[in-house]
Protein backbone atom coordinates (compact mmCIF):
# COMPACT_ATOMS: atom_id res chain seq x y z
CA UNK A 1 0.00 0.00 0.00
CA UNK A 2 1.78 3.16 -1.18
CA UNK A 3 -0.92 5.73 -0.47
CA UNK A 4 -1.20 7.30 2.94
CA UNK A 5 -4.61 6.85 4.47
CA UNK A 6 -5.81 8.46 7.70
CA UNK A 7 -4.52 5.61 9.84
CA UNK A 8 -1.11 5.70 8.28
CA UNK A 9 -0.89 9.46 8.65
CA UNK A 10 -1.82 9.04 12.27
CA UNK A 11 0.86 6.42 12.78
CA UNK A 12 3.49 8.55 11.03
CA UNK A 13 2.61 11.58 13.12
CA UNK A 14 2.71 9.59 16.33
CA UNK A 15 6.35 8.86 15.53
CA UNK A 16 7.05 12.54 16.06
CA UNK A 17 6.88 11.92 19.78
CA UNK A 18 10.36 10.45 19.40
CA UNK A 19 11.70 13.89 18.55
CA UNK A 20 13.17 14.77 21.90
CA UNK A 21 15.16 17.75 23.23
CA UNK A 22 18.81 17.27 24.21
CA UNK A 23 19.49 15.02 27.20
CA UNK A 24 19.13 16.83 30.51
CA UNK A 25 16.84 19.48 29.05
CA UNK A 26 13.86 18.62 31.24
CA UNK A 27 16.04 18.28 34.33
CA UNK A 28 17.46 21.78 33.80
CA UNK A 29 14.19 23.37 32.79
CA UNK A 30 13.03 24.09 36.35
CA UNK A 31 16.39 25.63 37.25
CA UNK A 32 16.20 27.83 34.16
CA UNK A 33 12.63 28.76 35.06
CA UNK A 34 13.69 29.92 38.54
CA UNK A 35 16.58 31.90 37.07
CA UNK A 36 14.29 33.71 34.63
CA UNK A 37 11.77 34.45 37.36
CA UNK A 38 14.49 36.02 39.49
CA UNK A 39 15.75 38.09 36.55
CA UNK A 40 12.25 39.27 35.80
CA UNK A 41 11.73 40.23 39.43
CA UNK A 42 14.94 42.25 39.49
CA UNK A 43 13.95 44.13 36.36
CA UNK A 44 10.63 45.22 37.85
CA UNK A 45 10.33 48.71 39.31
CA UNK A 46 10.10 48.95 43.08
CA UNK A 47 6.49 50.15 43.13
CA UNK A 48 5.40 47.14 41.12
CA UNK A 49 7.09 44.75 43.52
CA UNK A 50 5.49 46.57 46.46
CA UNK A 51 2.09 46.40 44.80
CA UNK A 52 2.51 42.69 44.20
CA UNK A 53 3.55 42.12 47.81
CA UNK A 54 0.53 44.09 49.02
CA UNK A 55 -1.76 42.03 46.82
CA UNK A 56 -0.19 38.83 48.11
CA UNK A 57 -0.65 40.03 51.67
CA UNK A 58 -4.31 40.82 51.07
CA UNK A 59 -4.85 37.46 49.45
CA UNK A 60 -3.11 35.68 52.32
CA UNK A 61 -5.56 37.32 54.72
CA UNK A 62 -8.32 35.71 52.72
CA UNK A 63 -9.98 39.02 52.10
CA UNK A 64 -11.07 38.22 48.62
CA UNK A 65 -14.60 38.96 49.68
CA UNK A 66 -13.46 42.40 50.71
CA UNK A 67 -12.25 43.08 47.22
CA UNK A 68 -15.49 44.92 46.56
CA UNK A 69 -14.88 47.29 49.48
CA UNK A 70 -12.39 49.49 47.66
CA UNK A 71 -14.87 49.78 44.82
CA UNK A 72 -17.67 50.67 47.22
CA UNK A 73 -15.48 53.17 49.05
CA UNK A 74 -14.49 54.78 45.77
CA UNK A 75 -18.13 55.01 44.74
CA UNK A 76 -19.07 56.65 48.04
CA UNK A 77 -16.23 59.13 47.71
CA UNK A 78 -17.25 59.94 44.16
CA UNK A 79 -20.85 60.51 45.25
CA UNK A 80 -19.70 62.73 48.09
CA UNK A 81 -17.52 64.72 45.72
CA UNK A 82 -20.37 65.20 43.26
CA UNK A 83 -22.81 66.25 45.99
CA UNK A 84 -20.36 68.70 47.52
CA UNK A 85 -19.67 70.21 44.12
CA UNK A 86 -23.40 70.68 43.58
CA UNK A 87 -23.77 72.33 46.97
CA UNK A 88 -20.95 74.75 46.39
CA UNK A 89 -22.10 75.61 42.91
CA UNK A 90 -25.75 76.30 43.86
CA UNK A 91 -26.82 80.00 43.71
CA UNK A 92 -25.96 81.78 46.91
CA UNK A 93 -28.38 83.95 48.81
CA UNK A 94 -27.89 87.57 47.82
CA UNK A 95 -26.23 89.62 50.49
CA UNK A 96 -26.84 93.02 49.08
CA UNK A 97 -29.59 95.32 50.17
CA UNK A 98 -32.40 96.13 47.91
CA UNK A 99 -31.92 99.32 46.06
CA UNK A 100 -34.21 102.10 47.00
CA UNK A 101 -35.78 103.98 44.17
CA UNK A 102 -33.72 106.96 43.20
CA UNK A 103 -36.68 109.16 42.45
CA UNK A 104 -39.25 109.54 45.19
CA UNK A 105 -42.48 108.18 43.99
CA UNK A 106 -44.71 110.17 46.20
CA UNK A 107 -44.42 113.18 48.31
CA UNK A 108 -45.75 113.23 51.82
CA UNK A 109 -47.99 116.13 51.36
CA UNK A 110 -49.12 115.37 47.83
CA UNK A 111 -48.63 118.89 47.01
CA UNK A 112 -45.66 118.47 44.94
CA UNK A 113 -42.36 120.05 45.56
CA UNK A 114 -41.99 123.06 47.69
CA UNK A 115 -38.98 124.77 49.05
CA UNK A 116 -40.46 124.57 52.50
CA UNK A 117 -40.25 120.92 52.60
CA UNK A 118 -36.89 119.84 53.79
CA UNK A 119 -35.37 117.11 51.85
CA UNK A 120 -34.41 115.24 54.91
CA UNK A 121 -37.99 114.86 56.00
CA UNK A 122 -39.17 113.41 52.79
CA UNK A 123 -40.48 110.00 53.23
CA UNK A 124 -39.92 107.75 50.35
CA UNK A 125 -41.76 104.62 49.75
CA UNK A 126 -39.99 102.00 47.93
CA UNK A 127 -41.96 100.41 45.23
CA UNK A 128 -41.23 97.01 43.99
CA UNK A 129 -39.88 97.07 40.54
CA UNK A 130 -41.62 94.09 39.29
CA UNK A 131 -40.38 94.53 35.77
CA UNK A 132 -36.92 93.64 36.93
CA UNK A 133 -37.49 90.02 37.42
CA UNK A 134 -34.34 88.51 38.74
CA UNK A 135 -33.80 85.88 41.37
CA UNK A 136 -33.24 88.68 43.81
CA UNK A 137 -36.80 89.92 43.51
CA UNK A 138 -38.14 87.25 45.81
CA UNK A 139 -35.72 87.89 48.58
CA UNK A 140 -36.77 90.01 51.54
CA UNK A 141 -35.54 93.50 51.89
CA UNK A 142 -32.27 93.76 53.67
CA UNK A 143 -30.29 96.62 54.93
CA UNK A 144 -26.62 96.98 54.92
CA UNK A 145 -25.24 98.07 58.23
CA UNK A 146 -21.82 99.42 58.80
CA UNK A 147 -19.52 97.00 60.36
CA UNK A 148 -18.98 99.38 63.26
CA UNK A 149 -21.82 101.35 64.87
CA UNK A 150 -21.54 105.09 64.59
CA UNK A 151 -21.49 105.47 68.34
CA UNK A 152 -18.31 103.49 68.50
CA UNK A 153 -16.51 105.66 66.06
CA UNK A 154 -13.80 107.61 67.62
CA UNK A 155 -14.08 111.32 67.78
CA UNK A 156 -12.26 113.53 65.44
CA UNK A 157 -8.62 113.09 65.38
CA UNK A 158 -6.13 115.68 64.46
CA UNK B 1 -7.84 11.99 32.31
CA UNK B 2 -7.83 9.84 35.37
CA UNK B 3 -9.27 10.97 38.68
CA UNK B 4 -6.08 10.65 40.79
CA UNK B 5 -4.24 12.95 38.42
CA UNK B 6 -6.93 15.62 38.75
CA UNK B 7 -6.99 15.30 42.53
CA UNK B 8 -3.24 15.56 42.71
CA UNK B 9 -3.26 18.62 40.47
CA UNK B 10 -6.01 20.22 42.54
CA UNK B 11 -3.99 19.76 45.69
CA UNK B 12 -0.89 21.23 44.08
CA UNK B 13 -2.88 24.17 42.73
CA UNK B 14 -4.44 24.82 46.14
CA UNK B 15 -1.03 24.71 47.78
CA UNK B 16 0.36 27.09 45.17
CA UNK B 17 -2.52 29.46 45.77
CA UNK B 18 -1.66 29.36 49.46
CA UNK B 19 1.85 30.53 48.61
CA UNK B 20 3.71 27.22 48.38
CA UNK B 21 6.04 27.82 45.41
CA UNK B 22 7.35 24.28 45.71
CA UNK B 23 3.93 22.94 44.76
CA UNK B 24 4.06 24.91 41.54
CA UNK B 25 7.53 23.50 40.86
CA UNK B 26 5.97 20.04 41.00
CA UNK B 27 3.38 21.09 38.43
CA UNK B 28 6.16 22.47 36.21
CA UNK B 29 8.14 19.26 36.41
CA UNK B 30 5.04 17.20 35.73
CA UNK B 31 3.77 19.14 32.71
CA UNK B 32 7.00 20.25 31.04
CA UNK B 33 7.53 17.15 28.82
CA UNK B 34 3.92 17.11 27.67
CA UNK B 35 3.69 20.82 26.97
CA UNK B 36 7.09 20.75 25.32
CA UNK B 37 5.71 18.23 22.82
CA UNK B 38 2.66 20.36 22.20
CA UNK B 39 4.56 23.59 21.58
CA UNK B 40 7.44 21.96 19.72
CA UNK B 41 5.15 20.22 17.24
CA UNK B 42 3.36 23.50 16.62
CA UNK B 43 6.53 25.53 16.08
CA UNK B 44 9.07 22.98 14.74
CA UNK B 45 11.75 24.97 16.50
CA UNK B 46 13.49 23.96 19.72
CA UNK B 47 14.65 27.44 20.79
CA UNK B 48 11.24 29.01 20.22
CA UNK B 49 9.69 26.15 22.15
CA UNK B 50 12.01 26.68 25.08
CA UNK B 51 11.28 30.42 25.28
CA UNK B 52 7.56 29.89 24.89
CA UNK B 53 7.47 27.22 27.55
CA UNK B 54 9.20 29.52 30.03
CA UNK B 55 6.68 32.26 29.24
CA UNK B 56 3.78 29.82 29.56
CA UNK B 57 4.76 28.68 33.05
CA UNK B 58 5.52 32.24 34.07
CA UNK B 59 2.08 33.35 32.97
CA UNK B 60 0.47 30.35 34.65
CA UNK B 61 2.22 31.17 37.93
CA UNK B 62 1.05 34.77 37.81
CA UNK B 63 -2.51 33.77 36.96
CA UNK B 64 -2.92 30.77 39.21
CA UNK B 65 -4.48 32.79 42.03
CA UNK B 66 -7.33 33.52 39.67
CA UNK B 67 -7.75 29.85 38.74
CA UNK B 68 -11.08 28.83 40.26
CA UNK B 69 -11.11 25.22 39.10
CA UNK B 70 -13.96 25.54 36.61
CA UNK B 71 -11.85 23.33 34.35
CA UNK B 72 -9.07 20.97 35.34
CA UNK B 73 -5.54 22.34 35.66
CA UNK B 74 -4.63 20.07 32.76
CA UNK B 75 -7.14 21.80 30.47
CA UNK B 76 -6.26 25.24 31.83
CA UNK B 77 -2.50 24.94 31.30
CA UNK B 78 -3.01 23.43 27.85
CA UNK B 79 -5.31 26.32 26.90
CA UNK B 80 -2.68 28.84 27.97
CA UNK B 81 -0.05 26.94 25.99
CA UNK B 82 -2.08 26.71 22.79
CA UNK B 83 -3.21 30.34 22.92
CA UNK B 84 0.26 31.68 23.60
CA UNK B 85 1.76 29.50 20.88
CA UNK B 86 -0.87 30.59 18.35
CA UNK B 87 -0.18 34.24 19.22
CA UNK B 88 3.53 33.65 18.83
CA UNK B 89 3.06 31.96 15.45
CA UNK B 90 0.97 34.87 14.21
CA UNK B 91 3.79 37.25 15.10
CA UNK B 92 6.47 34.99 13.68
CA UNK B 93 4.72 34.69 10.34
CA UNK B 94 6.14 32.59 7.58
CA UNK B 95 9.75 33.57 8.05
CA UNK B 96 11.29 30.96 10.25
CA UNK B 97 13.65 28.04 10.12
CA UNK B 98 13.10 24.59 11.48
CA UNK B 99 15.26 23.64 14.43
CA UNK B 100 14.41 20.02 14.99
CA UNK B 101 15.21 17.83 17.91
CA UNK B 102 16.99 14.56 17.38
CA UNK B 103 14.88 11.48 16.89
CA UNK B 104 15.25 9.20 19.85
CA UNK B 105 16.80 5.85 19.06
CA UNK B 106 13.87 4.16 20.72
CA UNK B 107 11.86 4.68 17.54
CA UNK B 108 13.61 1.69 15.99
CA UNK B 109 11.85 -0.57 18.43
CA UNK B 110 8.47 1.12 18.18
CA UNK B 111 5.77 -1.24 17.00
CA UNK B 112 4.08 1.40 14.90
CA UNK B 113 7.34 2.42 13.28
CA UNK B 114 8.02 -1.18 12.32
CA UNK B 115 4.52 -1.47 10.87
CA UNK B 116 4.88 1.74 8.87
CA UNK B 117 8.23 0.74 7.47
CA UNK B 118 6.87 -2.65 6.51
CA UNK B 119 3.72 -1.42 4.79
CA UNK B 120 4.84 1.86 3.25
CA UNK B 121 7.55 1.75 0.63
CA UNK B 122 8.38 5.51 0.78
CA UNK B 123 8.97 5.29 4.51
CA UNK B 124 10.96 2.11 4.05
CA UNK B 125 13.19 3.75 1.47
CA UNK B 126 13.73 7.04 3.28
CA UNK B 127 16.11 7.36 6.17
CA UNK B 128 14.88 8.61 9.54
CA UNK B 129 16.05 12.21 9.20
CA UNK B 130 14.43 12.47 5.78
CA UNK B 131 11.19 11.11 7.17
CA UNK B 132 11.36 13.60 10.03
CA UNK B 133 12.00 16.51 7.68
CA UNK B 134 9.10 15.52 5.43
CA UNK B 135 6.71 15.16 8.30
CA UNK B 136 7.65 18.52 9.78
CA UNK B 137 7.42 20.25 6.42
CA UNK B 138 3.99 18.80 5.88
CA UNK B 139 2.92 19.92 9.35
CA UNK B 140 4.20 23.43 8.80
CA UNK B 141 2.15 23.72 5.63
CA UNK B 142 -1.01 23.44 7.69
CA UNK B 143 -2.59 26.52 9.20
CA UNK B 144 -1.69 27.16 12.83
CA UNK B 145 -5.16 26.16 14.06
CA UNK B 146 -5.15 22.92 12.05
CA UNK B 147 -1.67 22.08 13.25
CA UNK B 148 -2.78 22.55 16.83
CA UNK B 149 -5.60 20.05 16.37
CA UNK B 150 -3.37 17.54 14.57
CA UNK B 151 -0.71 17.83 17.27
CA UNK B 152 -3.15 17.27 20.10
CA UNK B 153 -5.04 14.43 18.41
CA UNK B 154 -2.45 12.45 16.48
CA UNK B 155 0.75 13.16 18.39
CA UNK B 156 -0.48 13.68 21.94
CA UNK B 157 -3.40 11.29 21.68
CA UNK B 158 -6.04 13.59 23.20
CA UNK B 159 -9.71 12.82 22.66
CA UNK B 160 -11.90 15.21 20.66
CA UNK B 161 -13.77 16.32 23.77
CA UNK B 162 -10.59 17.38 25.54
CA UNK B 163 -9.34 19.27 22.48
CA UNK B 164 -12.65 21.09 22.17
CA UNK B 165 -12.38 22.22 25.81
CA UNK B 166 -8.81 23.42 25.35
CA UNK B 167 -9.59 25.33 22.17
CA UNK B 168 -13.00 26.43 23.42
CA UNK B 169 -14.69 25.24 20.22
CA UNK B 170 -17.28 22.55 19.59
CA UNK B 171 -16.33 18.92 19.07
CA UNK B 172 -17.76 19.24 15.56
CA UNK B 173 -15.27 21.99 14.83
CA UNK B 174 -12.45 19.81 16.12
CA UNK B 175 -13.53 16.90 13.90
CA UNK B 176 -13.93 19.18 10.90
CA UNK B 177 -10.48 20.70 11.37
CA UNK B 178 -8.99 17.26 11.79
CA UNK B 179 -10.65 15.96 8.63
CA UNK B 180 -9.46 18.93 6.60
CA UNK B 181 -5.94 18.71 8.03
CA UNK B 182 -5.73 14.99 7.23
CA UNK B 183 -6.69 15.66 3.62
CA UNK B 184 -4.00 18.30 3.35
CA UNK B 185 -1.40 16.07 4.94
CA UNK B 186 -2.33 13.30 2.51
CA UNK B 187 -1.67 15.65 -0.39
CA UNK B 188 1.65 16.84 0.99
CA UNK B 189 2.84 13.38 1.88
CA UNK B 190 1.72 12.05 -1.49
CA UNK B 191 4.66 13.92 -2.97
CA UNK B 192 6.83 12.05 -0.52
CA UNK B 193 5.29 8.80 -1.79
CA UNK B 194 6.10 9.69 -5.38
CA UNK B 195 9.60 10.93 -4.67
CA UNK B 196 10.78 9.48 -1.33
CA UNK B 197 14.49 10.29 -1.42
CA UNK B 198 14.98 13.78 -2.81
Amino acid sequence: MDEFDDNEIGRLLRLKKYEQPPPGYFENFLHEFHRRQRDELLRQPLWKIALGRAQDFMMSLNVARLASYPVAATAVMLCAAVISLKVYQSPTTPTVARLAPIVPAQSANDGGWSLATPVSTRITVSQPRSHLSTHRAATPTRYVLDSMPVSYESSLRF
Amino acid sequence: MDQPRIDEDQQLVARTQDGDAGAFDQLVVKYTPRLYGLVYNMTSNHEDTNDLLQDIFSKAYKSIRGFRGKSSFYTWIHSISVNMTLNFLKKRGRRFHMSLDDVDAGIQNDKEFLEVTQTSSPVREADLSELQRRLNEAMMKLSDEHRAVVTMFHIQGMPHAEISKILNVSEGTVRSRLFYANRQLQNYLDEFRKDPVT
